[in-house]
């Protein structure tokens, strides 16, 4: 088992937000989480990313066996866990591409590698950065500085690729893309399924899992995992709704 | 030649009775007549105190116990190596000059350099004592310019610099304090005059050596000609147990164009300030100061710009980050004077605490007297953002070099207009030392 979440339950600012969530998440496998606003998507990304202001009441979670919980967010992403932000942060003055070297460099460091070449660093860099249909400026720029939406997206895939994590959780990725920016992204997200590895999908709409098949789709609601099934619970939810489809657990 | 002043009755204060000891031991030269009123007027006046505008956060009181003597002057062989380390590589300047306690010491090439004039302000003056006498006047009873007057009475001997041409590597002057016992003071002058269509850069970079840091008065005067370009640097780099107190006056002709670097990354209590007079059409001062607490380190940089004239120009930034105990404060003002239209102004103020018992305080100000002019200003004073901080920790950095990195992003706006990369680099290794024990930030966070 990748990621094994147990009744997990989490507070922020004395208001309880994740309330009980399970789920479980093997190798080689998508999984789609899906949800209306507040339900708890985001809170239950950035909790699994390690994010401090966040208020960890009960529950369980493991990746590839280890207490995930006790980790700093660091140590998460060094062992193999990333986030994809659903608003990536501007860092202007710090470069794109020397955070990115530096991101991998700690990983290799911590799996006990040597630094990457800064040739060979470059050369893998640019051909990411086509694959994800980047221009050449995103080398010289600051972290998301000054980046449209979709560029943001891109940026936060294109860091994905880079780092080959084992499990990559992807808040709300196709939010603000267009349809060809969607496929780009979509593509380097398949780009990466693979038996070793796993990615959780935070969306709101069906539309994205089009291009990005999930073998599992959890509908969450309340900080809880009121419905799980197939990708055909994504296209239910299209047509009828969350209420729709949770008033029938109710 | 024994004086008399009028005003000795109120040199009340151990320092005042020192400085006007001083001024008793000089010897006449062709500046006396001003040099004697900027004495009177100084003795009149004495230190400024905290109930003075510009000196509100600044206190002077214990200077004031002191008894001050000339520092020493020194020959180039009493220099140590170490203290000539320049701020740029060998091949990005075109030379070094040496100024020990304020006394030039030149080597007999240092007469022109790439297209810089040379000289020392002792010999300029015997040449044209009335265009030097320009230079040191209007006298000002301003609070700010106290030490100005202190300053243009004492200093003995000092550099004036006329730049000529387009001079292409930039000139360093060094300035080393160094004292041969407590109660030292030093009076550095420095006089850099650009002729019309003339282009050069000029870094002050000033370093301490020895164990007693000599109090330092220093001043410098940059005037623009006609359409000159400036770019100039003055950088502090002085232990903390030195007392820097430092003036800068920029007069601005039509269509000129000054570019000047403020640097605090060293000193104990470091007091600068600027004054700038656009005073013709066309005249743009681009100003930035980086400004580094470290420690009990107390920065307090006043800047005054005063809008002369029709279409003139300018930017400040300033980027203050304080750690340990440090205080820094930056204040700035802007004066738009009647008749001054369509005159443009900017100021940014931001500073970065880094500990909770550091202090930033900062005030931008406004006084405008024309109609048709544009002047924007802002202050910011804040902690790290943990947005961003969190960013880089999900991507595997660790907390130190995360919170070096966004110190580091935080003062961009300064590093990256710095157009010497070896002097940009010098600054930025020097800043990397001081940046704040990881610990503390922790805590801190």
């Amino acid at each position: 088992m990748l990621l094994k979440i147990s009744d997990l339950h989490a507070r922020v600012a004395g208001k309880d937000i994740l309330r009980g969530v399970n789920l479980e998440v093997r190798a080689g496998e998508v999984h789609a989480i899906m949800g209306p606003n507040g339900s708890g998507k985001s809170t239950l990304a950035q909790v699994l990313a390690g994010r401090e202001d966040y208020e960890i009441t009960g529950g369980t979670v493991t990746f590839e066996g280890r207490d995930l919980l006790a980790l700093p967010a660091e140590q998460r992403a060094r062992a193999g866990l990333f986030l994809g932000f659903q608003y990536p942060v501007e860092i202007p003055g710090v470069n794109n591409v020397y955070l990115l070297k530096a991101a991998l460099n700690a990983k290799r460091k911590a799996a006990g590698e040597p630094e990457v070449d800064a040739y060979e660093f470059l050369t893998l860099i640019r051909q990411k950065m086509k694959f994800m249909q980047m221009s050449e400026s995103f080398l010289t720029r600051g972290v998301n500085e000054g980046f449209s939406g979709g560029e943001k997206k891109r940026n936060e895939v294109l860091q994905m690729l880079v780092l080959e994590p084992k499990l990559a959780i992807l808040d709300e990725t196709d939010s603000g893309l267009d349809i060809d920016a969607l496929k780009v992204v979509s593509a380097g997200v398949n780009s990466l399924r693979d038996p070793a590895r796993a990615v959780v999908l935070v969306t709101h709409y069906q539309r994205l899992l089009d291009y990005i098949v999930p073998d599992q789709v959890h509908v969450l609601s309340q900080g809880r995992i009121l419905k799980s099934g197939d990708k055909s619970l994504a296209l239910e939810l299209e047509a009828r709704g969350y209420d729709g489809v949770l008033g029938q657990v109710a | 030649m024994t004086r008399n002043l009028q005003s000795s009755a109120q040199a009340s204060s151990a320092a005042l009775r020192s400085f006007e000891a001083q001024w008793r031991m000089r010897t006449a030269d062709a500046l006396s007549p001003v040099r004697e009123q900027a004495m009177m007027r100084f003795l009149k006046l004495g230190l400024p105190t905290q109930q003075d505008e510009t000196w509100r956060y600044t206190n002077l009181r214990s200077l004031a116990g002191h008894s001050f003597s000339d520092a020493p002057r020194k020959t180039r062989g009493e220099i140590e190596p170490h203290a000539s380390v320049s701020l740029l590589d060998a091949k990005e300047r075109a030379a070094t000059l040496l100024m020990v306690n304020g006394y030039p010491l030149l080597s007999a090439t240092d007469t022109t350099v790439n297209g810089i004039e040379v000289n020392t302000i002792r010999e300029f003056s015997r040449l044209e004592p009335a265009l030097m006498r320009r230079f040191l006047e209007p006298l000002s009873d301003a609070d700010q310019q106290r030490w100005t007057l202190l300053n243009t009475a004492l200093f003995v001997d000092g550099l004036y610099l006329k730049v000529t041409t387009q001079a292409a590597t930039p000139l360093v002057i060094l300035h080393v304090s160094t004292g041969d016992g407590l109660d030292n003071v030093a009076y550095p002058r420095v006089i850099i005059e650009a002729a019309p269509d003339s282009k050069a850069t000029i870094i002050e970079h000033h370093v301490a050596q020895g164990e007693h840091t000599p109090l330092s008065n220093s001043n410098t005067l940059i005037a623009l000609g006609r359409d000159s370009q400036l770019e100039h640097y003055r950088v502090y780099a002085t232990d903390a147990g030195a007392t820097h107190l430092d003036s800068l006056d920029i007069r601005q002709q039509q269509g000129s164009r000054c570019k000047q670097f403020t640097i605090v990354l060293g000193g104990g209590v470091v007091r600068t300030s600027l004054e700038a007079h656009l005073g013709q059409p066309g005249a743009t001062l681009d100003s930035y100061s980086l400004l580094v607490g470290h420690q009990d380190r107390h920065v307090d940089c006043v800047n005054t710009v005063t809008h002369g004239a029709r279409d003139t120009h300018s930017h400040q930034t300033a980027r203050a980050i304080a750690s340990d105990a440090s205080r820094v404060i930056f204040n700035s003002k802007v004066i738009v004077n009647a008749g001054a239209v369509h005159a443009e102004s900017r100021q940014s103020a931001r500073g970065l605490l880094l500990s909770p018992s550091a202090e930033i305080d900062t005030r931008p100000q406004l006084e405008i007297h024309a109609d048709e002019v544009k002047c924007a200003h802002g202050a910011t004073v804040g902690r790290l953002d943990p947005d961003m901080l969190f960013y880089m920790l999900s991507r595997g950095l660790d907390r130190d070099t995360a919170q070096s990195l966004l110190v580091y992003a935080f003062l961009a706006d300064v590093l990256t207009d710095m157009s010497v990369p070896s002097a940009r680099a010098s600054i930025e290794s020097a800043l990397i030392s001081q940046l704040p024990d990881s610990q503390v930030l922790r805590n801190f966070r």
